[in-house]
């Protein structure tokens, strides 16, 4: 026993004085810091205990399309996490550090949990607010980030037109109507998600706040549920924010095996339930099912069906002279 | 949600200014009702609910239009915040015009020197030292910094006869105590020729400079250590001949020189004032070998004055031979307005003339010092480094500049072993070369500011023979040189 003792404490002082340090840079979208902060705790944990090396990872959080551009001028990132797939889209095809097939890598079209966008409003609900067609309403202002900067203000966006076709037959011009009239009613544009939640919450400015439904999770929890509440539209949109390996960035950093299981460990268990916590509907079934509660039920629709691809979103929305800018007027 | 308190605190902030944000919109309000109710009392009227709940909600509305301008200044600032860590920022003052990117991984910086001389030869008969107006150095000079750490420089100079490259190197700076450098560049060697082109004392350096190279190309590691108490330098460079006006650009052997140099400031970081500026040291140099060959002779293409007339040279058919090596002892001490500069050079070079027939190898050992000294008249602290006045020329201000008085003595001996042996074997003519040189220079410098000077000098040298041969007449060294020097410089 004794030396069964003694060789156990050999190895466990060989296993240590071999412990490597890892340090990766997880460059991600507005409002997951608090996901991020959590899981990369976790993370860290199991990677100690899988193979006894210390990983640090260090966030870096922003508009998502920022954050994209961020990484094509040469932020060193190991992965991304990101709002949306053509901002990755865009770093593989602009910087060629990834490969243009990289969605294929993980499960879900590399996309762990889900969102979508809801609306938060004051408590009391003051202006009434139960669906889209609220907030086209003379009087009511309604607070949303930029399009051409925030992943999350480009899934609200299309919530909103997609909701605009559903209930018009699919008139486009119908849908153009009331995405300008919705954008008359917005006072002012914040760079992220982020931004547009101090906007609301601290600023105090708006009747309504189209947000991440983990973003407004977050608010009730953080300011209080006596000072908002969340109304859940008939309709929105499955928000499908991907992640992704920075291949070029991860290989010359020495940093491949453990970014690829920073990413694939986003579907465990564990992390299943940290992103439930945190308001992300996990990809998990039996784990969503878990947290039903923490999420309300709503008709959602993907942006295949209402808008067949990111790049076609984009450049008939978001591109430079798209319907954005045609009905946006600051 | 600590990042959102975060993000509140950095929203605070515009331009710098704390902006209490509650506070402004709560008295906006606040008067807003005040002013409403007061109206109303002012008129004698009792308030309808039907208008305070208009006029409710007018102020509401007001409320939210001020809530609204602030948080677009507050966003405006961040997005201005944003685009200035990516804008690149031009700057141009007295050192020179400066690019540095947004991000600061690139730094350009652009600086200048114009040297406008003039030379007046006294009693001379006419024969020698033409009276001159000249360009003596005029130099657009590129310096900057990659990535933080790479250091370059190039330095083209138009000025004199010839166009040339003085100047193209890079350095790596790990550590100030560890750095490599490379390319062309002067070699760590005499103590007066290390010093910047617009700082120093007189027009042209001293005697003595004659034995120490000027540029090289090769490599070398250096760096300051203990915060300058002590700094090195040792590299591998091709090797060039003692002072030559235009810098080697290629090498003429195989064989490379071996340069280094040590220097220690001990009191450099003491409490005792008058010793901080003491510093002494020794630099010298090896060639491995330096075989006879047709590109090059690999000896020096002769000796200056003051007045920058040759005073010695080899004869013809004369290289070097064998190796050579050169040793520097050198100081300064610089306290308050006083300045002295001081080195000793020993220049030994294996040479023989390539005549037909076997000819002798001489051990030539040239020797050389000088010591110059300065006083700030108008009390600004001298340094190797220059001077900057205090109260820059200004004659509507009443500032005139610095004022420094500047006087140097130097000697040069040639080799005896030069002048000995038969005419066709003899390595130097001593009819028209001097064994010995001596000279002495006196003169004022005005630092009009900190990029404009002006100087006056005076130069005299005089000439000893070997064995007291008699000079031919019509050479330089057949009479003393007087020259008076003036100088007009634009650096920056």
């Amino acid at each position: 026993m004794t030396n069964l003792l003694k060789i156990l404490l050999v190895a466990s002082v060989a296993i240590s004085a071999g412990a490597k340090e890892v340090k990766l840079l997880n460059v991600s979208y507005d409002p997951t810091r608090e996901l991020y902060t959590e899981y990369n705790a976790a993370f860290a944990k199991y990677w100690k205990a899988k193979t006894g090396d210390d990983v640090t990872v260090s966030q870096s959080h922003g508009g998502s399309g920022k954050q994209a551009q961020a990484v094509i001028n040469g932020l060193e990132a190991d992965v991304v996490t990101l709002a949306l797939a053509y901002d990755i889209d865009a770093i593989s095809q602009q910087a060629h550090l990834l490969p243009a097939d990289w969605q294929a890598k993980l499960p879900n079209a590399s996309t762990p949990y889900t969102s979508t966008i809801v609306f938060l409003v004051r408590k009391g609900n003051p202006k009434g607010i139960k669906d889209w067609d609220d907030l086209v309403k003379k009087g009511t202002s309604v607070v949303v980030a930029n399009p051409k900067t925030s992943g999350g203000a480009r899934w609200a966006y299309l919530a909103a037109y997609a909701y605009a076709l559903e209930k018009n037959n699919h008139d486009d011009a119908a849908a153009r109507a009331y995405i300008k009239k919705l954008y008359k009613n917005v006072p002012v544009l914040d760079s992220g998600a982020r931004g547009s939640t101090v906007t609301f919450a601290q600023r105090g400015i708006g009747d309504v706040l189209l947000a991440w439904e983990n973003e407004a999770h977050l608010a009730l929890k953080e300011f209080g549920d006596d000072k908002y509440e969340i109304v859940t539209p008939s309709l929105s949109i499955l928000a499908e924010p991907p992640v992704a390996v920075v291949a070029k960035n991860a290989k010359r950093h020495g940093t491949t095996d453990v970014a690829n299981e920073y990413l694939k460990y986003l579907y465990s268990d564990e992390a299943q339930e940290i992103a439930a916590k945190n308001f992300y509907r996990p990809t998990n079934e039996a784990i969503a099912q878990k947290y039903t509660a923490n999420f309300n039920q709503l008709k959602l629709v993907t942006l295949k069906d209402e808008f067949k691809s990111w790049a076609n979103a984009q450049q008939t929305h978001f591109a430079d002279g798209g319907v954005f800018d045609q009905i946006y007027q600051p | 949600m600590e990042s959102l308190l975060n993000k509140n605190k950095k929203a605070d902030r515009i331009n710098g200014s704390k902006i209490p944000k509650m506070k402004l919109t709560n008295k906006i309000t606040l008067a807003l009702i005040s002013v409403g109710l007061v109206s109303s009392a002012a008129h004698g009227a009792e308030i309808s609910d039907a208008d305070l709940t208009a006029l409710k909600q007018q102020i509401a509305d007001l409320d939210q239009k001020v809530r609204v301008l602030e948080r677009e200044r507050e966003i405006d600032g961040e997005t201005a915040a944003t685009q200035a860590q990516s804008t690149a920022k031009l700057t141009v003052g007295q050192n020179g015009v400066n690019f540095i990117s947004g991000d600061t991984n690139f730094v350009i910086q652009l600086h200048g020197l114009a040297q406008f001389d003039s030379r007046s030869f006294f009693n001379d008969a006419h024969i020698n030292g033409n009276d001159a107006f000249l360009l003596r150095r005029l130099r657009p000079i590129l310096t900057g910094t990659v990535f933080h750490d790479f250091d370059f420089n190039f330095t083209p100079d138009f000025g004199g006869s010839t166009v040339q490259v003085l100047d193209a190197y890079i350095n790596y700076r790990y550590e100030p105590w560890f750095q490599i450098q490379g390319g062309k560049y002067k070699s760590p060697i005499g103590l007066e020729q290390l010093q910047s082109d617009p700082v120093t004392s007189f027009n042209e350096r001293s005697i003595a400079n004659n034995l120490v190279p000027n540029r090289d190309i090769g490599i070398d590691l250096h760096g300051d250590i203990y915060d300058g108490v002590a700094s090195y330098a040792l590299g591998i460079f091709d090797g060039s001949t003692d002072y030559n006006g235009t810098t080697a650009t290629t090498s003429f052997q195989d064989d490379k020189a071996v340069e280094g140099r040590l220097i220690f400031q001990p009191f450099k970081e003491t409490k005792i004032d008058a010793l901080r500026g003491l510093g002494f040291g020794v630099a010298g140099s090896y060639i491995f070998s330096n075989p006879a060959t047709n590109t090059s002779t690999g000896l020096t293409p002769g000796y200056l004055t003051d007045g920058q007339q040759k005073f010695f040279s080899y004869n013809t058919g004369v290289n070097a031979s064998g190796a050579g090596w050169r040793i520097s002892p050198q100081a300064y001490y610089y306290y308050g307005p006083f300045g002295l500069l001081a080195e000793y050079v020993i220049s030994d070079q294996n040479a023989k003339r390539t005549a037909a027939g076997a000819t002798p190898t001489y051990d030539v050992q040239n020797s050389a010092w000088e010591i110059s000294g300065g006083w700030v008249l108008t009390g600004e602290d001298a340094s190797y480094n220059g001077i900057t006045p205090r109260h820059p020329f200004n004659l509507h201000g009443g500032g005139w500049g610095a004022w420094q008085l500047v006087a140097r003595y130097g000697e040069l001996d040639i080799d005896d072993n030069v002048f000995v042996g038969a005419t066709n074997v003899r390595l130097a003519d001593p009819t028209k070369n001097a064994d010995e040189a001596q000279a002495w220079s006196i003169g004022l410098n005005w630092y009009l500011n900190k990029n404009i000077r002006a100087n006056l000098s005076y130069s005299r040298t005089t000439f000893s023979s070997y064995a007291n041969t008699k000079f031919a007449a019509g050479n330089v060294v057949s009479q003393p040189e007087n020259v008076l020097f003036s100088r007009l410089q634009l650096s920056f």
